[in-house]
């Protein structure tokens, strides 16, 4: 009776020798990500796979889903093969001390997406969140008039989105806006995580206290406060969003609560990424530790 | 909880102590419900601290609307905790059917058989994990973290990872719409969970259930086969999921790859809580749902007090503890 599992075992590991390709001459560039599962991470690395195999680099994409454990085994694995170099797709690099020194020791260099600049990351390249942040709480702050009380929604252990809710937050001090709760939103489930929070926040001021406006550290958690509202029956309340996903577009499309985000350039990022990669694959170091590519402001249609 | 298969822990679904049962101290074990007095503790302390917005209306269908799918997926866990196993995979399971159905409808599929398909989906994977625990023999721990990593990768292929939006409108009013007051939502999930408590609480098959998980040699001596309880135990939760799919994807009026990932744990966590609500200590439809009640208005209350979030969820696991600690305190009587 072991021999059917056994041999169905055998079977999917024929297949999946099959399904590898040989190792060839040209460049294996590892692309190692925590995050395939948002939207924006799948989309710059994709991007970026293009824009590596036009270069007629060999480029794999390996998905951790969250997991920085696995993450730095992962980039211990692809040090130990020698692939060419590793692109870390966003994260935090303090969470992967233990593969970059595997890959300083291996002297394989690393190149970031949209994480953030540090110690054996010959560069990272990143849309600018200072400015992905003030440009979308400029644009919250012109929502509300300019006045008014608003709510934050953040991630903090992503360092992208803490320097996006920095900036906003310094742009609503400024402009005298109140920022009278800032909430940590959950990943997986943003959307509904932010929803249940929207809900209650909307429930706790009311009155004279009333929210008049919602922040977002990304689209997905701008959506579920979308929702909210929408259910509330408060389209007074204004949201706005960053990254410029497919989805939020729409939204904004509707002319509903979900005023504004800033789209952010990834092919751009991408291409900026895989421009430090082929100059390091030829010997010429990256001229900057860190490059910062702006966004574009998306608005509802006047 | 007890030793079984591959060493791997398994609920002991009898419960965990009797009511009176006689200590070492030669005291007895006195049995306070914890769930419920921690659930009567926390509405009382809200409704002191916050009277205007905790008990309004409009926050009572907000907190109801927003526990209703974890409900369903709390109620279909309960079914296999009754059995003594568990379901791992159910969370990835809200996700996957809640992606197939979106997608079908995107690709044109009209709305009821999208939604059949979403929900037989989570039969067929149902089926998967019963036969892996049931005939197969593997512990539901191990095979049940296979399937759920396996749905997990199914859902990203499906999405490309990204987000799935633009459903008809006819499927996103089950989340949004209302009918005399009450949300659309809320009342499926209600029906849904009245089914598998009639199922669990009234029917042969819920007594079997209870015989498999209580003691399955002795079921097997009455003539219970446990394969069989097992297999529709996971039948059940799959189409659960199934259910609590649909609903969340047309809630969110989108489907995402890890949506639903979250209720896994919260869904054993208001079954456990759930345990408490009983002398015997025994899994029960209703107690799951006062378990959901609690981990509920704590979310809701906690929020209303504008209390920060990391120190939210470090109150949630302290009170999680505290009311099932309460119900199995120990305190010597002569």
């Amino acid at each position: 009776m072991r021999l059917i599992p056994s041999l169905l075992a055998a079977g999917l590991l024929v297949t999946a020798a099959a399904c590898a390709e040989p190792a060839a001459d040209r460049p294996t560039v590892a692309v190692i990500t925590a995050y395939l599962a948002n939207a924006a991470t799948k989309e710059v690395v994709e991007d970026f796979q293009a824009a590596g195999e036009k270069r007629g680099w060999k480029v794999t994409v390996t998905d951790t889903a969250g997991d920085f454990n696995a993450l730095n085994s992962k980039m211990v694995n692809a040090a130990n093969e020698k692939v060419s170099a590793i692109v870390l797709g966003m994260g935090d690099p303090q969470q992967m001390g233990l593969g970059l020194r595997a890959a300083g020791d291996a002297s394989v260099p690393v190149v970031a997406i949209d994480a953030a600049a540090a110690d054996g990351i010959a560069a990272n390249v990143t849309s600018d969140n200072d400015d992905l942040g003030r440009q979308s709480a400029e644009a919250l702050v012109e929502a509300v008039g300019g006045q008014g009380r608003i709510a934050m929604l953040t991630h903090d252990p992503h360092p992208g989105v803490r320097a996006r809710a920095a900036a906003a937050k310094a742009v609503f001090e400024k402009a005298g806006i109140q920022v009278v709760a800032s909430k940590h939103v959950a990943v997986p489930g943003p959307v509904e995580a932010a929803r249940k929070v929207t809900d209650d926040l909307l429930t706790a001021y009311t009155g004279g206290n009333a929210l008049n406006g919602i922040w977002a550290g990304w689209d997905e958690p701008a959506l579920g406060a979308t929702q909210s509202i929408e259910q509330a029956g408060r389209p007074d309340v204004a949201v706005v969003g960053v990254d410029g996903q497919d989805f939020a577009l729409a939204e904004i499309d509707k002319g509903g609560p979900f005023r504004a985000t800033v789209k952010q350039d990834w092919p751009g990022v991408a291409d900026k990424a895989a421009a430090v990669v082929d100059d390091l694959l030829n010997g010429k170091a990256a001229a900057e530790k860190q490059y910062t590519l702006p966004g574009t402001l998306v608005t509802q249609k006047k | 909880m007890k030793e079984t298969r591959a060493g791997l822990p398994t609920v002991d679904a009898a419960g965990p102590a009797a009511a009176a049962e006689p200590t070492a101290a030669g005291g007895t074990r006195r049995w306070i419900p914890g769930t419920p007095v921690a659930f009567a503790a926390l509405v009382v302390l809200f409704a002191v601290l916050r009277p205007q917005s905790f008990l309004s209306t409009g926050n009572l269908r907000n907190t109801v609307e927003q526990i209703a799918i974890l409900a369903v997926v709390a109620a279909v866990q309960t079914v296999v905790m009754a059995v003594g196993e568990f379901d791992l995979s159910v969370g990835a399971l809200v996700s996957l059917t809640g992606v197939v159905a979106a997608h079908l409808m995107l690709d044109g599929t009209p709305v009821a058989p999208a939604i059949l398909a979403a929900v037989l989906t989570g039969t067929a994977v149902g089926v998967v994990n019963g036969v892996l625990v049931a005939w197969l023999r593997l512990s539901a721990f191990v095979a049940t973290l296979a399937v759920l990593t396996a749905l997990a990768g199914t859902s990203l292929l499906l999405t490309d990872g990204s987000t799935l939006f633009g459903l008809p409108a006819g499927f996103v009013a089950i989340g949004r719409d209302r009918l005399g007051g009450v949300p659309v939502l809320v009342i499926v999930a209600a029906v849904a969970a009245a089914v598998v408590w009639f199922l669990l609480a009234h029917t042969s098959a819920g007594a079997r259930w209870y015989a498999v998980g209580g003691n399955a040699e002795a079921a097997w001596y009455a003539g219970i086969d446990a394969r069989w309880m097992r297999l529709a135990a996971f039948v059940v939760s799959g189409a659960g999921a199934g259910v609590a799919g649909v609903l969340l994807t047309s809630r969110l009026a989108s489907a995402h790859p890890t949506a639903g990932d979250g209720l896994m744990l919260t869904s054993i966590a208001a079954v456990f809580l759930g345990m408490t609500a009983s002398r015997s200590g025994r899994v029960t439809v209703g107690g799951t749902l006062l378990g959901v009640a609690v981990l509920g208005v704590l979310d809701n209350g906690l929020n209303l007090l504008q209390i920060d979030t990391y120190v939210q969820q470090v109150l949630t696991g302290l009170i999680l503890i505290y009311a099932v600690a309460l119900s199995r305190r120990r305190e010597a009587r002569r």
